[in-house]
């Protein structure tokens, strides 16, 4: 690999990491797969700096090198694995927080700062960034962006586009463009480039500094559980609340099996899962937030609003908080974790179709129907509000994968695409939170249908070798 | 399971690649201060996974992922997994595999080896500590508690004062005691963090039937080090001697006010040394004391969270940058508090901190005995 010594002396040695050991750790994501389906990049460049990533491109496109940048890697699609070696960017060296503006409550980071590190600098100014995915701790704000990952408060702040500002990217040839509109909140002049970033999944470039939008932090939160005798009155009742005004931070409708998921704290206490009653099909977790005399007015009404659509309120807070330790404060027990605990033998994979609102119950039992017919164990299913002030969901359809039996990875496999494809056929889309990776590249032409030849010459424009992120949304193109 | 195979932790490796969360990068001060993911035991459980599987040889980089950490058990904090024993293992193994230990290690070695501490000090200094301290030497069936010195704080002298406060401390509250002055052991600790589990293996059973045949029924030490290694030791021996730390027999002297102390307006604040606190679970009784005589505050990252200081498992020797490193992040910490007195209560910890200026590190155990000293010189002026 003639581009390495050219990368060495562009970089300097303790920038670039060749040994197999070092390369190994970047080969896998949180995706379901083998160890033997570890793929390790051909060298890792860990850069300072904007202009150390520009460099790199550089060499890579002299040299015809695929690359991949990274964040945390725990993308639950294989999207920031190295599919055809090359380079891999590991963006995490770049996590400065060049500059928090609480006047006009912004903040520009490198692309590489965990969304928990960015927190940390602007939680001081009574500001924070409400895009909260379960991995912010790992996740990066690159990464967030690339992948365009899901959000605990979605139904309230929307996803990490609706926080991104602006952002710097270095195309695949190299070219530094800042995309966006500065410290304004929206522009209406020319093509909103910017938006093209969120789940591009590094296919157009390397993004290397955001400036995102913050919010104030609420001064109080009261989370809440209901039970609901089907799926589709939890959409009724949500609708029915927005109807009536109120103002919602987070709202997740798990199917009775999730719930056991997410009560981790719960279970290393009493050793049981909990008990909800055995008529309950949906739980809806809701969360409200601001001043204190607001949010109890809000939460009383919703509450009575329940009645009339047969709900009834969870009454063990234990159940309930155990729920939001697992989606948002992390609050586990010393040397308990639900992540390794649950997954001893089996992980977590899934899916991540939308649906239309009217159809959330129609494709949850599809989902079921599909797992058991590649015969995998239901963990269940999750629907995530992530739209601002809407009922548009992400759906995670969750199994568990015995990754140490190809076969059954090879099921998942067959059990992702065809969730994804019947998404399709409900009217809804395939990708919602996990973007597409090379896993759902065979079907985007049946979602996106002769658009999709404009989303290869963009592609093109930003990445005229195809290097960057190679494999990924599109197959390999070769020259 | 404490010295089991690397082996044996095969599936617990499976689980983390499995998994993948990388909750365990956050609080880990190695891999923060380096950025490097085989220096994460995230990467570092998927190096020894790789290892095992055969996918590559032993590297510079496999030895570095296995050496260059301070087994501060920040990452287990966040997981279920057994990870610092799965860094213990892997450094075993590498040393069974062909990997000569670090020469920064190695000396250690040769020095507990010769002299019976790992700091190439005469025997003979072990016992000078306790010049004009008037504690009797143990002795079989003269004494049930053993006060256990421990080597650091034994044979380095700026770290004689704490000790001697921690045994009149116990003087004071009426524990009848005995110690083996130049004749104690090491707790094997050191042995044990820098992979020779056989060699370690063999001392802690010398060491515990040392301890019998003096009918030694309680062990109070003052060093975390050895206060986690001897009561690890004991439960894997299956012996019945308890081990405690000294500041669970102080503090309740101090909370139930049997000890007098002046208590001071100075802001200061504790930190948990790894091995006391997350490793050892003792939380309370050092802040208790630490409350009772000065105007507390507590650091961001305190308790389980506490970040390691820098110097143990080897890494103070080995890589002495990255472990300034790693105490100048811990005392900046202390610093922001606003606290002018970092307190602690590991030899280890106050070595390693009283390397970097701008903050008055003390011993817990010297710092309380000064404020009932205080109290006792101003009882004599009236």
């Amino acid at each position: 690999m003639k581009y390495i010594p050219e990368l060495r002396s562009a970089l300097g040695d303790e920038k670039v990491l060749t040994d197999p050991a070092e390369l190994y750790v970047y080969g896998a994501d949180w995706s379901p797969r083998t160890s033997d389906e570890i793929r390790p990049p051909d060298v890792v460049v860990q850069p300072k700096t904007t202009r150390d990533v520009q460099r790199t491109i550089k060499v890579a496109y002299s040299h015809d090198v695929p690359v991949t940048a990274g964040g945390g890697l725990t993308g639950m699609l294989g999207g920031a694995v190295s599919l055809f070696g090359g380079i891999y960017i590991d963006t995490t060296t770049m996590n400065s927080i060049i500059e928090v503006d609480p006047k006009n409550q912004t903040v520009r980071v490198q692309a590489g700062a965990t969304l928990q590190e960015v927190n940390d600098a602007v939680n001081p100014y009574g500001l924070w960034l409400p895009h909260q995915p379960e991995s912010k701790w790992v996740s990066t704000v690159g990464a967030a962006i690339a992948c365009d990952n899901d959000s605990t408060f979605g139904v309230r702040y929307g996803k990490i586009l609706n926080c991104l500002l602006s952002a710097q990217l270095v195309t695949g040839t190299g070219e530094v463009l800042e995309l966006g509109h500065r410290k304004a909140h929206f522009t209406s002049s020319g093509y909103k480039l910017k938006d093209l970033l969120a789940g591009s999944e590094g296919t157009l470039g390397v993004v290397t500094e955001a400036t995102l939008k913050l919010e104030p932090i609420p001064e109080t939160r009261l989370v809440e559980m209901l039970v609901f005798h089907r799926m589709g009155s939890a959409v009724d009742y949500l609708n029915r609340l927005l109807k009536a005004g109120i103002c919602i931070e987070a709202a997740h409708i798990n199917c009775k099996r999730r719930l056991n998921f997410y009560t981790h704290a719960y279970k290393t206490k009493h050793g049981k899962d909990p008990d909800i009653p055995a008529w309950a099909e949906a739980l809806l977790a809701i969360a409200f937030a601001g001043d204190t005399k607001i949010i109890s007015v809000q939460r009383d009404y919703a509450l009575e609003l329940a009645a009339e659509f047969e709900a009834e309120t969870v009454k063990e807070r234990e159940i309930i908080d155990s729920w939001w330790a697992s989606k948002y404060t992390l609050e586990f027990e010393p040397f308990k974790q639900k992540w390794p605990d649950s997954q001893t033998t089996k992980k977590f994979g899934a899916a991540d179709p939308g649906v239309p609102v009217g159809r959330l119950e129609e494709f949850y039992h599809k989902f079921v129907e599909v797992a058991e017919k590649h015969r995998l164990e239901i963990i269940g299913m999750n629907a995530y509000l992530e739209h601002p002030n809407s009922i548009g969901f992400s759906l995670s359809c969750a199994v568990f994968v015995d990754y140490r039996d190809a076969d059954e990875v090879k099921r998942f496999r067959m059990f992702h695409d065809e969730l994804s494809k019947l998404a399709i056929q409900f009217d809804g889309t395939m990708s919602t939170f996990m973007s597409d990776s090379h896993q759902k590249a065979p079907y985007m032409e049946l979602e996106h249908g002769r658009s999709l030849k404009y989303m290869r010459d963009i592609k093109r424009l930003f990445d005229p070798k195809g290097i960057m992120n190679p494999g990924k949304k599109f197959p390999r193109e070769e020259g | 399971m404490r010295t089991a195979d690397l082996k044996e932790f095969e599936e617990e490796l499976e689980t983390c690649f499995g998994t993948s969360c990388g909750f365990c990068e956050r609080g880990c001060p190695v891999y923060q201060a380096m950025k490097v993911r085989t220096l994460s035991m995230k990467g570092r459980n998927r190096t020894m996974l790789g290892l095992l599987k055969g996918k590559f040889e032993i590297t510079p980089a496999v030895v570095q992922a296995a050496f260059e950490c301070t087994l501060c058990g920040n990452c287990d904090r966040w997981c279920s997994l057994k990870n610092t024993e799965h860094t213990r293992a892997f450094r075993e193994y590498l040393l069974k595999h062909g990997v000569e230990p670090m020469k920064e290690h190695s000396s250690l070695l040769a020095s507990l080896k010769n002299y019976g501490n790992p700091w190439f000090q005469p025997r003979s200094a072990r016992g000078k500590w306790l010049r004009g301290l008037d504690i009797p030497k143990a002795a079989p069936g003269k004494q049930e508690v053993l006060f256990f010195a421990g080597c650091t704080s034994a044979v380095m002298k700026p770290l004689v004062p704490s000790l001697a406060a921690s045994a009149k401390l116990l003087k004071r509250a009426g524990v009848d005691f005995a110690v083996m002055g130049q004749d104690e052991p090491c707790c094997g600790s050191t042995l044990l963090r820098v992979g020779q589990a056989d060699a370690f293996e063999k001392l802690e059973k010398e060491n515990f039937e040392r301890f019998k045949a003096l009918g030694v029924k309680r062990i109070v030490t003052a060093c975390p080090g050895c206060y986690t290694t001897l009561k690890e030791s004991a439960e894997k021996l299956g012996s019945d001697i308890e081990v405690m730390h000294i500041t669970q027999e102080i503090a309740d002297l101090v909370k139930s006010g049997d000890l007098e102390v002046k208590r001071s307006s100075e802001k200061m604040t504790y930190h948990d040394p790894c091995h006391l606190g997350r490793l050892g679970g003792i939380f309370d009784e050092p802040r208790e004391i630490v409350k009772a005589v000065s105007s507390f505050v507590e650091m961001p990252n305190h308790g389980y969270e506490s970040r390691c200081c820098g110097a143990g498992a080897g890494l103070q020797s080995a890589f002495p940058k990255l472990s300034r490193e790693l105490a100048a992040k811990k005392v900046d910490e202390a610093k922001g508090t606003g606290a002018t007195t970092l307190v602690t209560c590991c030899p280890f910890c106050e070595t390693q901190l009283r390397t970097v200026p701008g903050i008055k590190v003390v011993d817990l155990m010297e710092l309380l005995l000064e404020s009932t000293e205080v109290n006792c010189k101003k009882d004599a002026s009236r």
